[in-house]
């Protein structure tokens, strides 16, 4: 519609899109200053072979798509594709699901719900080596508070970071405490936009709260709440510190992600490999560009309903 | 809904909200208890849950170096809040409500902008700074920490913006007004809520970055409370207590500035901005 | 990162790299300025943050700049900063005069290009003992000078030994340390800790073990090498070692027997300082190799290193920095400043041990110490050592047996050397 417009709307048409060009200038050079060239760079790192020495010296050698096909084929490819979606999809949901829930809950006010609010947002406020170190300090074989609360239950010695089997759920966990705060201030800006009104006549209904929340907080945050996931996602599937710092990827790639296994082909190791790396990089890009793309369509199918 | 019931309800949920806290906040006290723990007992098994034996050598180291730090952190925020305002704010009006060509396009660039690992922006900013003497100084840190929340701004309100009511821009323009007056005056300050979202989150995100300030300030006299931190990181030692302690009295300020934000949020909703 | 738990030794190297930054004072090639006295700044790079402008160590430097007539404008990295910047100074033309580095990464700034050989510039290296500066050779040039060095042994608590009836002179190898680790463990305390983390510091620790049941890094799979890790694996297994270790750092090894629970802590010469503080009286045993004697524990520390540089005349008074931070007496003052790096000369060594004789033990375990990247592994080294810790992390975790773990190490390790 905003085509035809423009089309028939003539001198007019194209002023306008002088003005919303002018609005969006800033923005555009800022992109094509900052971003354009790391983008060119780890592209350009992930079609040659950029050894420590050609690095330095400037003459690597062009192998094409030599990079990418060793990531595909190398064993820990699958499975950090496999860790990647399950951290990646479990930490959204479970963020998602209780950022709503918080939201929701502090949503009509009452006695320190300011103060309480913003008391979640502290964990935030911490340098992530310090969260990450804290958590593996609580999630520790022998010495964790964690493990030492189970055992008063009678539960025995859970090695959260050290087996295979609980070390990604253990970074997921963490990583999703982590992500609480930012779900809970987006959608908690969200549910301030929804007209109270809306509430009112439900309320006269004699709408429950459980129906309230389904027939109009839910809907009406559905644009929110799709950006919430969409950035959640694409932030998610970046995460490297918090794994970093608790498990390295480990024991053996248990909980490797494309994003740490990318960080430790460039620094993991003593010998830099940043071509390989910057190939896993581009892969996650793909990933969130495909992201973006399902974004944009389900959205206009909004629209046109 | 609003009757005789609300003051129980709203007692009870002051109690939930408390213990909701409680759970969240563990990690944060356990990062207070290792602030304040010996070397000596720091893995102790079983952990304590208290410091009865405290130490304060963490504060004491961090209160001396790390105040410097601190300060410039939160300018280093302030600056960054700024700045990703200025570009984000005409940009995200631009694209949801002025609909220029390629809007579509811009909104995957924007997402891919996000994906580009940190490192590899930082190593772009290192050759583009190097060449124009920006390396070490706090005015290009700034610049490198808005780029982690430009993208995030501009689809931020983006979303927002395009919730607001054509007929209120529309009403504007009847009466006169160009497309830089309703921006200033109708869509500014119906943005309140968003303005103050994205602005907390350029402040956090610009408080604990790290990556951009150890590429790219390294050598300066200035540098933030993540780079301070590291100085109790040795080769083969860590000081955990003042790494934590650092970590706690850095928490204070910017907790303040948090409880301040959310205040304002709360007050542009009381005053009703969207719905007048 | 963790910034415990990225290996100290790995990390350094990445330290290194953020070093980058920090000629940036000095944007052109060369990094040296000339100041308004009419001086010229020299530009010096090292990991050691916890230094600062007031110490001992900054001084030092400062007062061999002075010597040799020039300001040193110095830079302390962490040591987790990132590789790409030590490199990225070396793509931009801007890396310092001096870098101190991890011996590790000094063959591979070296094999990038990035450094000057010792002998390019008339120093003389024979003075240094020859297992300590292997690490710092590659091809058969010197491109760089240690400025002490340090390895591992076995701190104990003598507490838990004493009243489990261990005598420490009794560990002569494998079997009577088995015993001995059985004693503590019947009599109720916990035996050891180590760092079996999957990043450098993990194969560092395991090295001992490596190559003292006479395993090479050439060959991840031999029978030797499966014994030695048989022997971590079954120390989790059975409890005598605690699970953590998978995930342990050095630094989380060391708080842990500072607890004053276990008997024995595999750790470094950097502890000397906290063992003499800790709660309880301590010592130390050297590693036993299998069949008895002291095994070969890695060298560790940091390497003088002289980047590159387009003006050729600024090496001379480089030269006479590296001079002057390498007398019997700078060696010294260096070991003590750090707590402690074990002089790299004869000379130094002698000096040392007047000075502080209960250095001994350290002196000579330095001296029986091994270069990671030695017997020409070179760049190849950081490779090899990758495939040994994923291995090494695996049979740990119980994901692989012992055998299967190396096995896989080892075809990891040849495609990833290329040999």
């Amino acid at each position: 519609m905003a085509a035809l417009v423009t089309r028939a709307g003539g001198a007019r048409g194209r002023s306008r899109q002088w003005t919303a060009l002018a609005f969006l200038a800033p923005l555009v050079i800022y992109l094509l200053i900052f971003y354009a060239y790391p983008l060119y760079r780890n592209i350009d790192l992930s079609v040659h072979d950029y050894t420590p020495r050609a690095f330095v010296q400037g003459d690597p050698e062009f192998t094409g798509p030599a990079n990418y096909l060793d990531i595909v084929s190398d064993d820990t490819f699958l499975r950090a594709l496999r860790n990647t979606a399950l951290f990646t999809l479990g930490s959204i949901a479970a963020q998602y699901a209780l950022g709503l829930g918080l939201a929701v809950f502090f949503h009509r006010h009452f006695r320190l719900s300011v103060v309480l609010r913003a008391l979640f947002l502290v964990p935030w406020l911490l340098p992530l080596i310090v969260s990450a170190s804290t958590w593996s300090w609580m999630l520790n074989s022998e010495n964790g508070i964690v493990n030492s609360v189970l055992q008063a239950f009678g539960i025995g010695q859970i090695n959260w970071l050290t087996s295979p089997d609980t070390s990604l759920l253990s970074v997921t966990i963490a990583n999703i405490w982590l992500g609480i705060p930012f779900n809970l201030v987006i959608l908690y800006a969200g549910l301030q936009n929804i007209p109270d009104d809306l509430y009112e006549a439900a309320g006269l209904d004699g709408a429950n709260a459980w129906q309230r929340f389904w027939r109009i907080t839910f809907p009406l945050l559905r644009p929110v709440s799709a950006i919430t996931l969409l950035l959640g996602l694409i932030y998610t599937l970046k995460v490297v510190d918090i794994i970093w710092i608790m498990t390295k990827g480990g024991p053996a790639d248990a909980s490797t992600t494309l994003a740490t296994w990318s960080y430790r082909e460039a620094f993991g190791t003593g010998q830099p490999d940043f071509s390989p790396a910057a190939a896993v990089g581009n892969l996650l890009i793909l990933i969130a560009f495909a992201a973006g793309l399902v974004h944009v369509r389900l959205q206009r199918k909004e629209a046109n309903a | 809904m609003r009757g005789p019931m609300k003051a129980p309800t709203r007692a009870w949920k002051t109690v939930v909200g408390v213990v909701l806290v409680a759970v969240m906040l563990f990690p944060v006290y356990w990062m207070f208890n290792v602030s304040l723990t010996k070397t000596g007992d720091m893995r102790a098994d079983p952990p304590h849950w208290f410091p009865w034996d405290p130490t304060f050598e963490g504060y004491a180291a961090a209160l001396g170096q790390q105040l410097p730090a601190l300060a410039t952190s939160l300018f280093i925020g302030l600056g960054t809040v700024a700045l990703t305002l200025v570009v984000a704010l005409p940009a995200g009006y631009s694209l949801a409500k002025l609909r220029p060509r390629g809007a579509g396009v811009m909104d995957f660039l924007l997402l891919v902008a996000q994906m580009i690992p940190a490192v590899v922006m930082a190593m772009g900013f290192y050759a583009i700074y190097i060449r124009l003497g920006l390396l070490n100084t706090v005015a290009g840190l700034i610049v490198a920490d808005s780029t982690l929340a430009v993208p995030f701004a501009v689809l931020l309100f983006r979303a927002f913006m395009a919730g607001i009511p054509r007929e209120l821009m529309a009403a504007a323009q009847i009466d006169g007004a160009g497309t830089w007056r309703t921006f200033r005056s109708i869509i500014l300050p119906l943005s309140r809520n968003s303005v103050i979202t994205v602005s907390l989150f350029a402040f956090l995100w610009a408080w604990s970055d790290f990556i951009f300030a150890s590429t790219l300030n390294r050598n300066s006299d200035v540098i933030p409370i993540t780079l301070g931190i590291f100085r109790y990181i040795g080769n083969n030692t860590t000081q955990w207590n003042s790494i934590m302690a650092t970590a706690v009295i850095a928490s204070i300020p910017a907790a303040f500035l948090l409880v301040i934000a959310q205040r304002y949020i709360a007050a542009g909703v009381t005053a009703g901005a969207v719905k007048d | 990162m963790n910034r415990t738990s990225i290996s100290a030794r790995t990390a350094a190297v990445l330290a290194l790299s953020a070093l980058a930054a920090a000629c940036s004072s000095a944007p052109q090639g060369g990094g040296g300025t000339a100041t308004a006295e009419g001086g010229t700044t020299y530009t010096w790079w090292d990991p050691y943050p916890q230094h600062d402008a007031s110490s001992a160590w900054a001084k030092r430097v400062d007062s061999c700049g002075k010597e040799a007539g020039v300001t040193i404008k110095r830079t302390a990295y962490d040591t987790t900063a990132l590789t790409n910047q030590a490199l990225l100074a070396g793509q931009e033309g801007n890396a310092p005069d001096v870098i101190l580095l991890d011996n590790p990464a000094v063959s591979t700034l070296a094999d990038a290009g990035m450094l000057t050989a010792m002998a390019d510039f008339g120093l003389d290296t024979s003075r240094f003992d020859k297992n300590l500066i292997a690490a710092g050779e590659l091809d058969g040039k010197t491109y760089g000078i240690p400025i002490g060095a340090n390895t591992l042994a076995l701190y104990y608590n003598k507490e838990i030994l004493d009243d489990a009836g261990v005598d420490p002179d009794s560990i002569k190898d494998w079997a009577s340390f088995g015993a001995a680790l059985k004693k503590v463990k019947a009599a109720g305390k916990k035996p050891i800790t180590f760092a079996g983390i999957g990043t450098e510091e993990g194969s560092f620790q395991f090295l001992p073990w490596f190559w003292g049941a006479g395993a090479q890094l050439t060959q991840l799979d031999s029978p030797q090498a499966v014994e030695a890790l048989t022997l971590w694996t079954s120390w989790v297994k059975d409890g005598i070692a605690p699970n953590s270790v998978i995930s342990n750092s050095q630094n989380t090894t060391w708080e842990e027997f500072l607890t004053g629970e276990f008997a024995f802590a595999e750790n470094g010469t950097w502890q000397i300082n906290s063992a003499a503080k800790a709660g309880f009286p301590t010592g130390i045993v050297q590693i036993p190799a299998k069949d008895g004697g002291t095994a070969p524990t890695p060298t560790g520390g940091e390497f003088i290193t002289v980047p590159t540089q387009k003006d050729t005349k600024r090496y001379d008074v480089t030269k006479k920095i590296l001079e002057c931070m390498t007398t019997p007496e700078g060696l010294v003052e260096t070991g003590t400043t750090f707590a402690y790096y074990i002089p790299s000369t004869a000379e130094g060594q002698e000096a040392i041990l007047k000075k502080e004789p209960s250095l001994k033990p350290w002196v000579e375990a330095v001296r029986s110490a091994k270069g990671r990247t030695s017997d020409n592994l070179g760049t190849k080294y950081p490779k090899i050592s990758e495939a040994l810790w994923t291995g090494v992390q695996k049979a740990l975790s119980g994901s692989a047996s012992p055998a299967d773990a190396l096995k896989e190490a080892q075809t990891q390790a040849k495609q990833a050397t290329g040999d």
